[in-house]
């Protein structure tokens, strides 16, 4: 009965590490697209970058211009 | 505890990837652009096979296809040949990609739309590649794309199982 246990357990655990938790490389079609990606319009990028200097008032904060605290 | 690290390596062993040296899976799938066609692993007996698991939204899968479809030109159909299986969830993506790499139509391709086989393979990465002896035996493993180099060393192995 222990061994019974034990065996379904594992089979548990099993199917919980490789189909609920983690997302094998061949389900990754939706991930694949542009639209998933973190500038999905290339051209936008820049302008959104230069925006977000603005806004947070920390140019090089981004880039490896100065440190990012702010003070030029 | 004996009991219990002997079941343990009993379901791992159970859930372990196909590995070299093991028999294919076995598989019936339709042809990418003739569904009403199936093809199976029993029907590839007597030939090396490469079976290549891809997809059109996998870059690696691009970059690839072109050199299998070279080898496919440089061999006989007779005793060696590609099996693409595409695991699109659209068949049209498969087929536009096709069209552009392999317009001559050397490689069989397959559409495995339930992604059965990298889930029978339990593939790590995408593109996964298995190079089957004439008996159905897998001779070989590659996971990720291969390069030009690679093929190479691909090239002198399909060779060796050719001549068994």
């Amino acid at each position: 009965m222990k061994i019974l246990f034990l065996v379904l357990l594992l089979l548990f655990i099993t199917g919980c590490s490789e189909k609920l938790v983690r997302v094998m490389p061949y389900e990754k079609e939706f991930f694949a697209q542009d639209k998933m990606s973190l500038s999905p319009i290339a051209e936008r990028a820049e302008q959104e970058g230069h925006i977000f200097l603005i806004r947070e008032a920390s140019a090089g904060g981004e880039s490896s211009f100065q440190g990012g605290c702010g003070c030029r | 505890m004996k009991k219990i690290i002997l079941t343990a390596i009993i379901c791992l062993t159970l859930f372990a990837a196909p590995r070299e040296g093991d028999k294919q899976v076995a598989y019936t799938l339709p042809m990418l652009y003739n569904p009403a066609k199936v093809l199976s692993d029993s029907n590839t007996r007597g030939k090396v096979v490469l079976l290549n698991l891809w997809a059109s939204w996998c870059s690696g899968c691009q970059e690839e296809m072109p050199l299998f479809v070279s080898l496919q030109k440089r061999h006989n159909k007779k005793d060696f040949i590609v099996v693409a299986a595409s695991i699109d969830s659209v068949d049209e993506n498969a087929k536009e990609f096709l069209d552009r790499v392999d317009p001559d139509k050397d490689l069989i391709a397959l559409y495995d739309v339930k992604k059965s086989l990298p889930k029978a393979y339990r593939c790590p990465g995408l593109p996964s590649s298995f190079l089957i002896d004439k008996e159905g035996k897998i001779a070989a493993v590659y996971i990720g794309s291969l390069d030009k180099e690679m093929i190479k060393n691909l090239e002198k192995k399909i060779a060796e199982l050719e001549r068994k």
